[in-house]
C-alpha cells in the first residue's frame, strides 16, 4: 500500500501531462494546420484564380485561327488585279514526331518478340533524316533547315512552309498518311494571294507580308483592314499530350472574308503607260527609271500609275529589272563590303523597286510648271492673248549677277502669249512672273495645292514641310524669276498632275483618287470615292484658254509637236529639269492632255537621267537629244493616241490631216472608168490608170485595203494585173523626209502610211514597219514614222 | 465459436462490446465515400491513356474501399488490449519486411527507389512503410503506457559507471534508448530505399506517441534540432533544386522539375470558388501527372472549387478533433497513446499532402488519406481507423444525470 501511495501521485502528474500534451496536438493538428492551408486555397483560387485560370486555359484549348480571304483587289472594269485562293501550311509537332517514333519502335519490338512479323508496321521506320528528306523533296527546301526544326522536341509547332499550294499539300499529305505521321505533320489552310497582271500597277497595289497576312505597300497597305477582313477562330479543348478533344467543348467564330477594293485603274491604260515607260527607258537609256501617271481631269480619278523600275507582284522580293539587276551584282561582287553591307544594298534596292517615286519622290517641274503660270497670269489678267514679249536669249534680273540664258540663245525675237508658251520662252516666262508679282504668284502656288498634300489615298505622300519650296516670307524676286518657269523648287509628281488638271479641267483641283468603290464579298457598295473638288483655282473660262494655248504647243513649231498625233487634238506642255544628282541627271518630262477641247485625260510622263555619250553632252547613243520635247513628248504623244483609242474618244481631223489620213478602197471592178474614177475621189482617193479598156478589170490595191488619202489607186483597163512582188525601198538610213519618202514608196508600187510627227518640213524618217529589201506584194502599206530633224531645248533652258 | 453471454463475460470483454464513436465512423465513411468517387473521376483520362478500362482505377479503388471498410470494422471488434501484444509482432514483421523490400525480386524498383513489394500470390503490392508505421505506433503507446509503473532499472552505486548512469537516468536519456534505437534501425532501412516521405511520417508518427507520453521537452527539441541539421545537409544537391523549384516552380516549367507543381496550381486556380463541376477537370487530361494519386487533390479543387475543398478539408478537420477526442476520453494511458499516433500520422499526412500540391512547402510524394489511389494504403488507413473505433468502444460511458 505504501508503495501504491508512492506511485499514485506521479501518475496523476502523469496523466495530467498526456491529457495537456494531447490537447495541445489536438489544436495544432484539427485546427492550427488548417488555417494555412485553407488560407493558401483561398489564394490560389479566388485572389489568384483569373491569372491561374488564363494560363490554364491557353494550355488547355487549341486555338486555330480560320483564315478569313482577303478581299480582290479590282480594275475600274472589274479585271481582277489581286486574288486570294486556297494555300496551306506545313507545321511540324517535333514533340509527337517523337512519340511516333518511339511508338514504331515499340511495334517493331513487341513483333519480333512476338515472332509476328506481319505485325511490324508496312512502311520503314520515320527516322529524323527521312521525314527532313521527303519534306524537303516534295517542298522544296533544305532537309538540313527542317532537321533542325525537328530536333527541337520539345515544341509542338514548327511552321516550315507557308503558301504551300494544293499539289504539294496533296504529297505531304499522302507521304504523312503512309508513314503514320498523322499526328506530328500538319497540313493548315491559309490564303494565298495571287497577281493576274504580274508587275501591272505593282506600286500601286502593293504586296503582302505572308508571314503576318497583312498589306506591305500600296493599296494592300493602305486599305489592310478593309481587305483583311476579320480572321475567325476554332477553340477546341486539347489535352497534356496536345491532342484535341473535340468531344469536350468547341468555340466556333466565324471568319469574315475582306472587303473588296475597285481601283480607279484601268488595266488596259495601265498596261498602255507601263509600255510606254519601258520603250522609253530602253531606248533613251534611263537610268533612274521613270513614271507615268493618267488621271481623268474632271474628277482626279487615278487611271494608270506606272514606275519604273518595277517587279512582280508574286515574287515582291526578286528584282526583275534589268538596271537593278546589274547593280545588285556590282554590289555582291564588291570586295570592299562586309556581308551586312551587301544585305543592306540589296535590301535598298528591293525598297527602290517596292517605291512609288511619282509619289514618294519630289522633282523639279521645269517647263511644264509654265501651264500653272500661265494660267495664273490668264486669270489675274496682267497678260491676255495680244500681250507681246521680247526675247534677246537671255535677261538679267534684280538681284542676281549673272543674266538668265534662254533655250534659243539667240532670242525668240518678239513673240505673242500663244507663241512664247509654245517656245516655252524663259525671258517671257520671267516677265509674266514680274507682272503677277511675289504675292500673288505665292497665292497661286498655294491655290494650286504645291503647299499641301493632295490628300491621295496612296502610300507615301511626303509631308508639305519636306518638299523642298520656299517659305513665303523668304521668296525673294529671283526666287519668283526661277519659279516662272518652274526651276529651283520642288514638288511632286502628283502634286504637279493634279495642278495642271486644274489648269485645263475648268480651274477645279480634285482630290486625286485611286480607290472607286469598297465592295463586300456580296458586291454590296460600302463605300464610294465621289470626286472632290478641293477649291476652284481659275475660272472655266480662263482654263479654256489656256487649254487653247496649250494646244497650240504641240503644233509645229511648239516645243511640244512630237507629241503631235493626227486626228486628236493634244494639248501640253514640255519639261526638262535637272535632279539633285546634280549635272548629267535630267528629268525630261512632258505633260499632255486630250481632246484639248474636253479633256478626257492628262497625263504626265518623265524619264529620270537618260545617259549621254559623254559628260555635260546632250545626246544619248541612240543620238537622241536629251529633252522633254525629243524624248518624253513622242513617247507621250503615241501613248495618249492609245488611250484616247481605247476609250473611244472620237477623232477629230482637220482638212490638213484628213489630206494623210487612211481612206478604205471601194470595189471599182466592173466599173466604166469615169464611175471607178468618180467613185474613187469619193472616196478620197486619186486615179492612176494602166491600159485603155473601158471597164475596170482589175486596181491595186484591192478593195477594203486602207491607204493614206490622196494615194493614187491603180487601176487596169484589160491589162494584166501584175502579180509580180516588189522590194521595199530604205527610206530611215538615209532620213528621207515625207515628200522623198512618198515618193520612193510611189515609186515602187507601194504606200507609204505616215505615223509620228506627220505635219511640218523639218521630218525625218526614224523607223518603217516593213524593213527595207523585203519583197512584198503590190500595194502594200508600209508605215514609216516621222520625228524631227533638228533638235531644240534641253535641260539648261528648263524646255 | 458460440456467442459468449454477456454474463459470462469478463468486465474487459463487456468494455469491449461498447458503442462504437458514431460520429468518427460516419467521417471516416463519408471521407471514404467522397474519395472513391473523387479517384474515379481524377483516373479516368489517366486509364483512357494508358489504354485501360475508363473505369479501371475507379473500380479497384472502390473494392479496396469497401473492403477496407468492412476490415476497419473487424478491427474495431477486436479488444484493442490484445494490441499491446500484438505491437510487438507488428513492428518485427514491418523490419523483416524493411529488409525483404530492398531485395532486389521482392522490391519492385519504381524510379530508382524500392518502396514496394511485389504482388506475392493473393497480396496485392504494397508498401512496407505502410506497416511500419502502424507497428512503430503501436510498440511505442504500447511500451509508453507503462512508462511509470516501470521499476527504474538500478546499477550498483558502487560502480564507477553509477555516476554518469544515474544523470543519464535523471535526464530520461535512457528510457529513449529503445525508442531510438527502433526508429534509427527503421529509419536507416528506408533511407536505403530510398524514402524520405514515409521516414518522415514514421518520425512522426513516433514521436507524437512520446510527446503526449510525457516525454521531457527538451529531447523533442534535440530531436528536432537534429532533424533540422539532416534536412539542411540533404538540401545540397537534388533536394536544393528542390527548394528552388518551390520558391519559383515557374522558372523550372521548361526544364520539367517545376511542371507537376505549375499544373498543380492551374488545376487549384481553375477551380474559383465553386470549381468547374465534378467531373470536369481540364487538367487531369495528360496536364497535371498523377491526378488520381499524390496530386488528387488539385482535382478535387478544380472541380469543386474553394467551397467544396473547403468541405473536404474541414471534414478532417472534425475527424482529427474527433480522433484527439476519443484519446483523450480512452479507457487507459494505452488506448489515448495509440489514438494520439494514428490520428497526428492522419494529420501529418493530410497537412504535407496539401501543403505540398498547394506549393506551401517543396514537394515530396505523399498520399492523401482516403482520397489517393491505392489499395493497400487505403486498406491499411482504415485499419488504424479500426483501432481508432476499437479504443472508442472502451470509452466508459458518462456518469448517469
Amino acid at each position: 500500500m505504501k508503495n501504491d501511495k508512492r506511485r499514485q501521485k506521479p501518475d496523476r502528474k502523469a496523466n495530467r501531462t498526456i491529457l495537456m500534451r494531447t490537447l495541445f496536438l489536438m489544436a495544432v493538428c484539427g485546427v492550427a494546420a488548417f488555417i494555412p492551408l485553407f488560407a493558401r486555397l483561398y489564394d490560389l483560387q479566388i485572389l489568384q484564380h483569373d491569372d491561374l485560370q488564363a494560363r490554364a486555359l491557353s494550355q488547355q484549348t487549341y486555338d486555330q485561327p480560320v483564315t478569313a480571304n482577303r478581299g480582290y483587289i479590282y480594275d475600274n472594269e472589274g479585271e481582277p488585279l489581286a486574288m486570294s485562293a486556297e494555300a496551306y501550311y506545313i507545321q511540324l509537332s517535333p514533340r509527337q514526331i517523337k512519340e511516333c517514333q518511339e511508338a514504331y519502335q515499340k511495334k517493331v519490338e513487341d513483333a519480333v518478340k512476338s515472332g509476328d512479323e506481319s505485325k511490324k508496321p508496312a512502311y520503314p521506320e520515320p527516322t529524323d533524316q527521312s521525314i527532313a528528306e521527303h519534306l524537303a523533296e516534295i517542298l522544296d527546301l533544305d532537309p538540313e533547315a527542317i532537321l533542325k526544326r525537328l530536333s527541337k522536341t520539345n515544341s509542338m509547332y514548327e511552321v516550315i512552309k507557308t503558301q504551300v499550294e494544293e499539289e504539294e499539300a496533296d504529297q505531304v499529305r499522302t507521304y504523312i498518311s503512309q508513314n503514320g505521321l498523322t499526328s506530328g505533320i500538319y497540313i493548315m489552310p491559309s490564303t494565298k494571294r495571287y497577281y493576274p497582271y504580274a508587275s501591272l500597277a505593282a506600286q500601286v497595289i502593293g504586296w503582302v507580308n505572308y508571314s503576318e497576312n497583312h498589306g506591305a505597300y500600296g493599296v494592300e497597305a493602305i486599305y489592310d483592314d478593309e481587305l483583311g477582313g476579320k480572321v475567325g477562330r476554332v477553340v477546341t479543348a486539347r489535352d497534356g499530350r496536345g491532342n484535341q478533344m473535340l468531344y469536350r467543348y468547341e468555340d466556333y467564330v466565324d471568319g469574315v472574308d475582306g472587303n473588296n477594293l475597285h481601283l480607279t485603274i484601268n488595266a488596259t491604260i495601265q498596261h498602255y503607260c507601263e509600255r510606254i515607260l519601258e520603250e522609253g527607258v530602253e531606248k533613251y537609256e534611263v537610268q533612274d527609271g521613270g513614271f507615268v501617271i493618267a488621271m481623268e481631269p474632271k474628277t482626279g480619278a487615278i487611271l494608270a500609275w506606272a514606275n519604273s523600275p518595277t517587279y512582280d507582284l508574286n515574287k515582291p522580293r526578286t528584282i526583275i529589272d534589268s538596271g537593278l539587276n546589274q547593280r545588285l551584282e556590282e554590289i555582291m561582287n564588291d570586295p570592299a563590303l562586309t556581308e551586312q553591307e551587301k544585305s543592306d544594298a540589296s535590301v535598298a534596292l528591293l525598297m527602290e523597286q517596292w517605291m512609288n517615286k511619282a509619289i514618294t519622290s519630289t522633282y523639279e517641274p521645269g517647263s511644264t510648271f509654265k501651264s500653272v503660270v500661265l494660267a495664273a497670269a490668264l486669270e489675274e489678267g496682267v497678260v491676255n492673248e495680244n500681250t507681246t514679249f521680247t526675247c534677246g536669249g537671255s535677261v538679267m534680273v534684280k538681284g542676281y549677277d549673272e543674266p538668265i540664258k534662254c533655250s534659243n540663245r539667240s532670242g525668240h525675237g518678239t513673240q505673242t502669249l500663244a507663241q512664247a508658251v509654245a517656245n516655252s520662252c524663259n525671258p517671257a516666262f520671267i516677265d509674266i512672273g514680274q507682272r503677277l508679282g511675289a504675292e500673288k504668284f505665292y497665292d497661286y502656288l498655294e491655290a494650286f495645292g504645291f503647299t499641301e498634300r493632295t490628300g491621295i489615298d496612296m502610300q507615301g505622300e511626303p509631308r508639305p514641310s519636306d518638299i523642298l519650296l520656299w517659305p513665303r516670307d523668304r521668296f525673294t524676286n529671283v526666287d519668283l524669276a526661277v519659279a516662272s518657269f518652274g526651276q529651283r523648287f520642288q514638288v511632286t509628281p502628283i502634286q504637279m498632275l493634279t495642278a495642271a488638271a486644274a489648269v485645263i479641267n475648268g480651274g477645279y483641283l480634285m482630290k486625286p483618287y485611286v480607290v472607286e468603290n469598297i465592295t463586300d464579298s456580296s458586291g454590296t457598295i460600302l463605300q464610294h470615292t465621289e470626286p472632290t473638288v478641293v477649291r476652284q483655282v481659275i475660272s472655266e473660262e480662263t482654263s479654256q484658254r489656256c487649254r487653247a494655248i496649250l494646244e497650240g504647243v504641240v503644233k509645229p513649231p511648239g516645243t511640244g509637236k512630237q507629241a503631235y498625233q493626227a486626228g486628236y487634238r493634244i494639248g501640253g506642255k514640255t519639261g526638262s529639269s535637272q535632279t539633285i544628282k546634280g549635272k548629267d541627271h535630267t528629268i525630261v518630262s512632258f505633260l499632255g492632255f486630250a481632246p484639248a477641247d474636253d479633256p478626257q485625260i492628262v497625263v504626265l510622263l518623265a524619264y529620270d537621267s537618260p545617259k549621254p555619250t559623254e559628260p555635260g553632252g546632250n545626246l544619248t547613243s541612240g543620238q537622241w537629244y536629251i529633252s522633254g520635247g525629243s524624248m518624253a513628248a513622242p513617247q507621250a504623244g503615241k501613248l495618249l493616241a492609245d488611250i484616247l483609242d481605247y476609250m473611244g474618244v472620237a477623232k477629230q481631223y482637220t482638212e490638213e490631216e484628213k489630206a494623210t489620213m487612211d481612206l478604205p478602197v471601194p470595189n471599182v471592178l466592173g466599173l466604166s472608168l469615169a464611175d471607178a474614177t468618180a467613185s474613187l475621189k469619193e472616196a478620197g482617193l486619186d486615179v492612176r490608170t494602166v491600159g485603155d479598156g473601158e471597164v475596170v478589170t482589175g486596181q491595186i490595191p484591192g478593195q477594203g485595203m486602207a491607204i493614206p488619202g490622196g494615194s493614187k489607186v491603180i487601176v487596169y483597163l484589160g491589162e494584166e494585173k501584175p502579180t509580180d512582188k516588189v522590194v521595199v525601198p530604205d527610206v530611215v538610213s538615209t532620213g528621207m523626209n515625207r515628200t522623198q519618202a512618198q515618193e520612193a514608196m510611189a515609186n515602187a508600187g507601194l504606200y507609204l502610211k505616215v505615223s509620228g510627227l506627220a505635219t511640218g518640213d523639218d521630218v525625218k524618217a526614224e523607223s518603217q514597219t516593213i524593213t527595207a529589201g523585203t519583197e512584198v506584194e503590190r500595194g502594200t502599206v508600209v508605215e514609216v514614222h516621222f520625228i524631227e530633224s533638228t533638235a531644240t531645248g534641253g535641260a539648261e533652258t528648263g524646255l | 465459436m458460440a456467442q459468449k453471454l454477456k454474463r459470462d463475460l469478463t468486465v474487459q470483454e463487456q468494455l469491449a462490446r461498447g458503442p462504437l464513436d458514431m460520429p468518427f465512423l460516419m467521417l471516416v465513411t463519408l471521407l471514404t465515400i467522397i474519395g472513391v468517387i473523387m479517384v474515379f473521376s481524377a483516373s479516368y483520362p489517366v486509364a483512357l491513356t494508358e489504354d485501360k478500362n475508363p473505369t479501371f482505377y475507379f473500380i479497384r479503388q472502390l473494392f479496396f474501399g469497401g473492403a477496407g471498410l468492412v476490415f476497419m470494422w473487424v478491427i474495431s471488434k477486436i479488444n484493442y488490449q490484445r494490441f499491446r501484444w500484438m505491437s510487438m509482432g507488428v513492428l518485427a514483421v514491418s523490419i523483416v519486411l524493411l529488409v525483404l523490400v530492398l531485395i532486389p525480386g521482392i522490391g519492385v524498383e519504381v524510379k530508382k527507389a524500392r518502396r514496394w513489394i511485389r504482388a506475392i500470390g493473393p497480396l496485392p503490392q504494397f508498401q512496407p512503410s505502410e506497416v511500419a508505421k502502424v507497428g512503430v505506433i503501436m510498440y511505442f503507446a504500447s511500451r509508453l503506457s507503462k512508462r511509470n509503473t516501470e521499476t527504474p532499472r538500478t546499477i550498483s552505486p558502487r560502480s564507477y559507471l553509477s555516476g554518469p548512469y544515474n544523470y543519464l537516468q535523471r535526464i530520461g536519456f535512457l528510457e529513449l534508448i529503445p525508442y531510438g534505437a527502433i526508429l534509427g534501425v527503421i529509419v536507416l532501412l528506408m533511407m536505403k530505399e530510398p524514402h524520405m516521405s514515409g521516414t518522415i511520417l514514421i518520425l512522426l508518427g513516433g514521436a507524437a506517441v512520446l510527446f503526449a507520453a510525457g516525454i521531457k521537452l527538451y529531447w523533442f527539441a534535440a530531436g528536432g534540432a537534429l532533424m533540422g541539421a539532416l534536412l539542411l545537409l540533404m538540401m545540397s544537391g537534388y533536394q536544393s533544386t528542390r527548394v528552388q523549384v518551390w520558391r519559383d516552380p515557374w522558372a523550372y516549367y521548361k526544364t520539367g522539375e517545376g511542371f507537376q507543381i505549375v499544373q498543380s496550381l492551374y488545376a487549384i486556380g481553375s477551380g474559383g470558388l465553386l470549381g468547374v463541376g465534378l467531373g470536369k477537370s481540364r487538367q487531369k487530361f495528360s496536364f497535371l501527372p498523377e491526378p488520381e494519386n499524390d496530386f488528387i487533390f488539385p482535382i478535387v479543387c478544380e472541380e469543386l472549387g474553394l467551397v467544396g475543398a473547403g468541405i473536404i478539408l474541414f471534414l478532417f478537420a472534425l475527424l482529427i478533433i474527433r480522433g484527439f477526442w476519443i484519446a483523450i476520453h480512452a479507457r487507459d494511458r494505452f488506448g489515448a497513446l495509440l489514438v494520439v499516433g494514428i490520428i497526428t500520422l492522419l494529420a501529418g499526412q493530410v497537412f504535407l499532402n496539401i501543403a505540398v500540391v498547394t506549393n506551401l512547402i517543396p514537394t515530396t510524394g505523399i498520399s492523401l488519406p482516403f482520397f489517393s489511389y491505392g489499395g493497400t494504403a487505403l486498406m491499411i488507413q482504415l485499419a488504424e481507423m479500426g483501432m481508432v473505433l476499437s479504443v472508442s468502444r472502451q470509452i466508459p460511458a458518462a456518469k448517469q444525470g
